[in-house]
């Protein structure tokens, strides 16, 4: 048998064609994209993740005996999946509860950003962040200092609330700004609180994100929603991929854009050439444009997005279901945290467990273009809600 | 400094190069992109010159910490307090009371973390028969009937004639040995030889002993206690100890710091304590005896000496390093610390429950994706047109892809195994 030589040499990769005539040239094709380039080790490795594996090697050697022993383990293993489904949906209802404890305390924050309701001085008592203070450089105070004098002195409309709380919170997020295009930022000015709904306990299990907005000049809607759909059993045919609950997929909304204000779409001007004649016209064309509002697109995925879908779409499937993640997980919790910047930092823990790590740094590659793991599985699984004993060593 | 909208922050510029680091591919261009960005950052702010060169300088030796490193040079560039701090006094109030309410839901989302963790104790004790049975199996207890080894998609159809052949042949060889073999033979000593993060642990002269591991268990703290869960590692009599349950404990935290309650993410392991092992004479290998010369500095004359110390050995995981009340701790101390919680979560949310998969190595693909980041992430920015390449390719035949990469790698593990 050929050797075992994890850094892809010839004797391992050529031992094969001889066996095994009939396949050579596909294995002789994969050989000369393998060998070459590290690159394609690493995708095949990602792909081989997604068929199943012959077992290892001492596993293959096990005598038959032990073999059924095993066996008889993973039969036992799939109904531990099973229970595993009950714990999450019972986590669920959990979540549900809870949202109703936090439930004031949004409601509250609501009022104090749109200046509906204003704090007691009280309430505004805030130990000065010491350390912060004194990251700041003195340049910084001083300027600070200045510009605070002037706005006093200036007697400015007294700013109502916290002016464009959300818009700040979007831009501040790389997941969220990167989506945010000039166009859209005067609308995202009227955005007035975001919103996590749960589904009922005999719903299928779900989320949606609410997104309310004041009276504005671009659409009719007061508020704007998109649904997550989840998976909460484990797969019949991989039971053992099973890591929780698993968003699948999405509804949208239609929104109701006043006249000219569309900013998903654009005209442009195309020029065309008749063939025959060779006369050149100009048409005016309504293409799609980028814009946050795309968020709110209706998409259909097929099944679970697993067949017939390019690269490209797999990739925005997996970045919305990561953006609705976030959105629930992170975001709307701890909001004022992502308006001053302090959680922004925290995020780098953030974990997704499908194993996808590459996509905390999606954020990066989407500014390369190409750099697409065409294998991210679409579905991202919410356990992170529960980050038990993360390592992070305490240190007073 | 200042808000960095629609920017990719600089510290993340900075992670990008760290992970071409291992990877040569990166075009040259690309590098020097990343490198003119950083270093533009570190002029920006000479007060925070020296403190973020540091921490680079730790992040190039270690990637492993490269994470934890990460959010801080976030936190140091590029983020939006300077905007805030031009923000009018009033409204800073007010974002000063959104902050007191954050604190507020830092106390309930505690409350919340207690109430999962009493539903992990009821999970654990609906878990618990099954483990038992698997228990039972493994140490030959208890025989499964054949319905319960009935496994569809019997991954042997998958392998090739030649390699059924040879299967067959090892399988009918063993079966004829004297001794059947009983249960399932080196089970857990198979699955920590199959998870990095342990067999790192493991030194040769533990084996022998770990054979003799029956079985891991998670225990929690019972409800009015402080949020603890243990280990109890069961080992069948053997002639190194005497002890039939070697624990370990990790207790955790899990109300936010009154100082610092933003950081509040769950529960969080803050210290562990393992337990005495009853060594049989001269069995104890985690002390060593060496012989040293010593040459008297007066006289010359030398003279042999022999001392105990230390042994590399898994089972100092039963001796951590004890957390000082001050909280001051030695580099060497941290850094021995997280990889033990490290290791007490991994054992007690991934092995624990999911055993089979790890002897089997099922489960540790997506393992390694947790734990070995930095690999991960340069491998996944590499990925680009040879996946559509292969994805269309009438030739590409998983299988034949699979069995290729099966013989390339070491025992189906992961590839990019360092």
């Amino acid at each position: 048998m050929a050797e075992k030589n994890s850094k892809g040499d010839d004797a391992s990769v050529e031992a094969l064609p001889d066996k095994q005539p009939t396949e050579s040239k596909g294995k002789a094709k994969l050989t000369a994209q393998v060998m070459p380039n590290p690159q394609v080790l690493a995708a095949l490795q990602d792909r081989l993740d997604s068929i199943p594996q012959p077992p290892p090697g001492y596993i293959l050697a096990l005598p038959k005996a032990v073999k059924r022993r095993v066996k008889a383990l993973k039969q036992l293993q799939v109904k531990c999946a099973h229970i595993e489904a009950k714990f999450y949906e019972e986590v669920h209802e959990l979540e549900r509860k809870y949202a109703a404890l936090y439930q004031p305390y949004f409601e509250k924050r609501r009022d104090i950003t749109t200046g509906n309701v204003e704090p007691t001085d009280e309430e505004c008592e805030w130990h000065s962040d010491k350390e912060e203070e004194g990251e700041l450089a003195e340049e910084m105070k001083k300027k600070a200092a200045i510009d605070e004098k002037k706005e006093e002195s200036e007697q400015d409309e007294n700013p109502k609330g916290i002016p464009e709380f959300w818009v700040t919170i979007f831009k501040n997020v790389d997941m969220l700004s990167e989506l945010v295009e000039d166009h859209d930022e005067p609308i995202l000015k009227h955005l007035q609180d975001v919103r996590v709904k749960f589904s009922e306990p005999n719903e299928p299990m779900s989320f949606t994100l609410e997104f309310h907005f004041e009276p504005n000049d671009y659409f009719t809607n007061s508020v704007l929603t998109k649904t997550y759909k989840m998976k909460s059993e484990p797969d019949e045919t991989d039971p053992f991929s099973f890591e929780g609950p698993e968003i699948v997929d999405f509804v949208g909304c239609t929104i109701d854009w006043k006249k000219g204000k569309n900013v998903t779409v654009k005209n442009i001007k195309k020029k065309q050439k008749h063939k025959g004649r060779g006369t050149v016209r100009i048409i005016t064309k309504q293409v799609p444009n980028d814009s946050f509002f795309n968020f709110f697109n209706p998409v259909k995925v097929s099944g679970h997005g697993e067949e017939e879908m390019d690269e490209d779409s797999e990739f925005n499937l997996a970045t919305d279901f990561e953006i609705g993640h976030f959105f629930r997980e992170r975001i709307v919790p701890r909001a004022v945290l992502y308006f001053t910047g302090e959680a922004i930092d925290d995020d780098e823990d953030y974990e997704v467990e499908e194993g996808e790590e590459g996509e905390e740094e999606d954020d990066d590659e989407e500014e390369e273009g190409d750099d697409d793991d065409a294998e991210i599985d679409p579905k991202i699984n919410y356990s992170s809600t529960m980050p038990l004993g993360l390592f992070s060593f305490h240190n007073p | 400094m200042g808000c960095s909208a629609g920017h990719p922050t600089p510290g993340k510029v900075l992670l990008l190069k760290m992970a071409d680091i291992d990877n040569k591919e990166q075009t040259e261009s690309d590098q020097k992109e990343d490198v003119e960005d950083v270093e533009d950052i570190e002029e920006e702010d000479a007060s925070e010159d020296s403190k973020a060169r540091q921490l680079t300088v730790q992040m190039m030796q270690n990637p492993r910490i490269l994470a934890a490193l990460q959010e801080r040079l976030d936190g140091l560039v590029g983020n939006p307090s300077g905007y805030i701090e031009s923000l009018p006094k009033i409204v800073k109030k007010r974002v000063n009371a959104l902050k007191n309410l954050q604190v507020k839901c830092a106390h309930i989302e505690a409350k919340f973390y207690e109430e999962v963790h009493e539903l992990q104790r009821k999970y654990a004790a609906l878990y618990q028969p099954l483990f038992d049975q698997r228990c039972d199996i493994i140490n030959a207890a208890l025989e499964p009937t054949e319905e319960e080894c009935k496994w569809q998609g019997d991954e042997e159809e998958e392998l090739s004639d030649e390699m059924k052949e040879k299967v067959k042949v090892e399988e009918e060889k063993k079966d004829e040995e004297k001794d059947k073999p009983k249960g399932i033979p080196e089970f857990w000593l198979t699955v920590f030889k199959n998870v990095d993060l342990l067999s790192d642990m493991v030194q040769e002269h533990d084996e022998p002993i770990l054979k003799h591991l029956k079985d891991l268990k998670v225990k929690f703290s019972d409800p009015g206690q402080p949020m603890s869960f243990t280990l109890e590692f069961k080992f069948e009599p053997n002639e190194y100890f005497t002890n039939e349950v070697v624990t370990k404990t990790y207790k955790m935290r899990s109300e936010p710091d009154e100082s610092d309650p933003f950081s509040f993410d769950g529960p969080e392991i803050m210290e562990c304590t393992g337990c005495h092992i009853d060594w049989k004479k001269g069995k104890n290998i985690t002390m060593k005896t060496i012989k040293k010369k010593q040459k008297h500095k007066g006289r010359g004359t030398v003279r042999t000496v022999t001392k105990t110390v230390p042994n590399d050995s898994f089972f100092n995981f039963f001796s951590p390093p004890e957390v000082p009340e001050n909280g001051e701790m030695d580099e060497d101390c941290e850094a021995i610390l997280t990889a033990d919680f490290e290791i007490g979560h991994f054992l007690h949310e991934r092995v624990v429950p999911r055993a089979v998969l790890y002897f089997t190595g099922e489960a540790i693909e997506d393992d390694d994706d947790d734990y070995d980041e930095e690999g991960e992430e340069a491998d996944d920015e590499q990925e680009g047109e040879e996946e559509a390449d292969e994805e269309n390719d009438p030739d590409y035949d998983p299988k034949t892809e699979a069995e290729m990469l099966l013989l390339m790698s070491t025992g189906g593990r992961c590839l990019n195994d360092g």
